[in-house]
């Protein structure tokens, strides 16, 4: 009942990878839960684990993976219990799909880039080449593609009109999450808030959930319901949009929201001293606390997620006013 | 004597003679030759080196197109099990393929028709040649296992280390990953996503190799007496018998030029962005 209206949930999720120096500890021990047709911004700096997280829920494994534990509950159907064939046979862009990173290269360059888009639908909805086509044509169209475009090459697109193609490909099979990973980070302001625009368009009139991952909190805030912060591989915070701009609990997301410029105001622009903890030893208790301005005796040990009027924040500060209950029965409320 | 001077040029300066000889040599004037003669009593250059070309093309373009579908698939292979027992075979036979391949030619002879005796020594055909062409053409085709195997056994190692890592390269592409994201089967990124972009790559690497094969006839087809331009040549320059030298070298230079040619528009087929007028928009 309570999960069917999440369209993700995911709980304890572990991704380690082997290396040379040692294990990294990319995501550690993340829980969350996306309610249907909803985005959610996954925040935080450069290294975090948030591309990690999504190749995590994607199951897009390098070779060199260390432990892949946790669950994945999909529309409540548990997606860790799949084997490998069902899984990409089902799942993979049937029901999430992606936007990568830098779609600058997220093309095969020898391939028309009609065909590309048309492909997971052929592939999966079993369609012809030519209604493959047809709905790889009705997708330019949604995101602003001329549809002549669907007969070239990726070299002879512009970056924004590639980012558009990519956003294309995810749409064309519906699936009901879509799993944006940095999608607007290498394009100008301008063609930024054009695909924003249009993802929330997309959004609205086709009911598909959106993560957002990024690290331009000023592009994502236009976008997002949700928020979680990442912090060294774990979801530090995660809280409605509209509070989490306003009043950020955890100590990590009040100073990033501290580092952003603000068109009114003179306060000058914060940021936070040292470098967050490598993930190969991250330190044993809090993982911020050696950047915390407000740390304390307890910061030593590993902090819980306390959960506080639906937001969920793993910090020692909240232990009096939060709750400890089990992240699956808690659902975050959206404050309107 | 005096005719015989002007017939050949020689009464005029040297440069402008040296100009002329190319311009013969372009347009396949090849002259006479002084003491070889075609099988069929020709002493025109051109003719003895047209009976010899066919079965030169015959032996190289053969070996080289098993070569290269041999080398892809088994790169292919390879890259999808980096790091294994046989990845690392190729790896360490890739050295092997510095030695040409009539090196090797001499033990495939040896061990395969002097001591198994299952194969012959070498020339196009049995003697006497079988009156049927079926039998005729089998007989041609025993003859050239050996060779073919020579030649691949000469390149095979370094062509599949060298293909291996250029798809491991391309198999990190963005693209091969969102591909893996989009659901679709191993075997349709692998030729779609891994193998369609790599090809240009490889193509570029097979043309430099065939040029090399080619440098390398003379010496491989007097190996396995293989009557063709190579040996040819190679007889040529025993007798000296300067006609026929250069004539080979200028059919040598040609066949160099074609097969560039050919390559460059398998290229462009291949390769979108090569295309010309494809470019109008970077």
């Amino acid at each position: 009942m309570m999960k069917n209206e999440h369209v993700l949930h995911v709980e304890d999720l572990y991704l380690y990878f082997v290396t040379k120096k040692g294990i990294v500890q990319a995501v550690d021990g993340v829980s969350f839960s996306l309610p249907r047709n909803s985005a959610t911004v996954i925040l935080g700096e450069s290294g975090c684990g948030k591309s990690s997280l999504a190749r995590a829920i994607l199951r897009l494994l390098p070779r060199n993976v260390h432990t892949y534990t946790g669950k994945i509950a999909l529309d409540g159907q548990n997606v860790m219990a799949l084997d490998e064939d069902t899984f990409r046979d089902q799942i993979r862009w049937v029901r999430i799909s992606m936007v990568p990173q830098a779609a600058m290269n997220a093309l095969n360059p020898v391939l028309r880039v009609g065909d590309q888009v048309a492909e997971p639908a052929m592939v999966h909805l079993g369609v012809t080449k030519e209604e493959g086509w047809e709905m790889a044509r009705r997708m330019f169209r949604y995101v602003g593609v001329p549809e002549g475009f669907l007969n070239r090459y990726p070299f002879e697109l512009s970056g924004g009109m590639r980012q558009r193609v990519a956003i294309a490909m995810a749409l064309v099979t519906s699936p009901s999450l879509i799993i944006l990973d940095e999608p607007t980070s290498a394009l100008d302001v301008l063609t930024q808030a054009n695909i924003m625009n249009t993802l929330k368009r997309i959004k609205q009139e086709t009911g598909t959930s959106y993560i957002l991952i990024t690290h331009d909190i000023a592009t994502s805030s236009d976008l997002a319901e949700y928020v979680a912060v990442m912090y060294a591989g774990q979801i530090v915070e995660m809280n409605n949009a509209a509070n989490f701009f306003s009043q950020p609990l955890h100590p990590y997301s009040q100073k990033l929201m501290a580092s952003v410029p603000r068109l009114h105001g003179k306060q000058t622009l914060e940021f936070i001293p040292g470098r967050p903890p490598s993930l190969l030893s991250p330190p044993s208790g809090c993982r911020f606390a050696s950047r915390c301005p407000l740390r304390f005796d307890k910061c030593d040990q590993d902090p819980p997620t306390f959960h506080l009027n639906g937001s969920i924040v793993k910090c020692w500060l909240y232990e009096h006013e939060g709750t400890l209950t089990t992240p699956a029965s808690e659902t975050i409320q959206p404050e309107e | 004597m005096r005719l015989e001077e002007k017939r050949l040029g020689l009464d005029r300066p040297f440069v402008v003679r040296s100009f002329l000889f190319l311009r013969n040599a372009l347009t396949l004037r090849l002259g006479f030759a002084e003491r070889m003669v075609s099988d069929a009593g020709s002493r025109q250059v051109r003719l003895i080196i047209l009976e010899r070309l066919p079965t030169t093309l015959l032996l190289f373009g053969t070996a080289d197109l098993l070569l290269f579908f041999l080398s892809v698939f088994v790169a292919l292979v390879l890259s999808r099990q980096y790091g294994s027992f046989w990845d690392r075979v190729f790896v360490a036979l890739s050295p092997t393929s510095a030695a040409p391949g009539w090196f090797y030619g001499i033990f495939l002879i040896l061990i395969f028709a002097s001591w198994l005796r299952i194969l012959p020594f070498g020339d196009l055909v049995d003697v006497p040649p079988p009156e049927s062409r079926v039998l005729y053409a089998l007989s041609v085709l025993k003859h050239m296992i050996l060779p073919t195997m020579a030649i691949i056994l000469s390149a095979i190692f370094i062509s599949v280390y060298s293909w291996r890592t250029f798809f491991l390269i391309y198999s990190s592409e963005d693209y091969v990953e969102l591909a893996r994201a989009k659901g679709l089967s191993g075997r349709t990124i692998e030729r779609r996503y891994i193998l369609r972009p790599t090809l240009p790559t490889i193509i570029t690497s097979f043309a430099l190799m065939v040029i090399s094969l080619w440098t390398g006839a003379p010496i491989f087809e007097t190996v396995f007496n293989w009557p063709g331009l190579g040996r040819t040549l190679f007889q040529a320059i025993g007798l000296f018998d300067i006609p026929v030298i250069v004539g080979s070298t200028v059919i040598f230079a040609y066949l160099l030029a074609i097969t560039v040619f050919l390559l460059d528009i398998l290229y462009a087929l291949v390769d979108p962005r090569v295309r010309i007028g494809g470019g109008h928009k970077q």
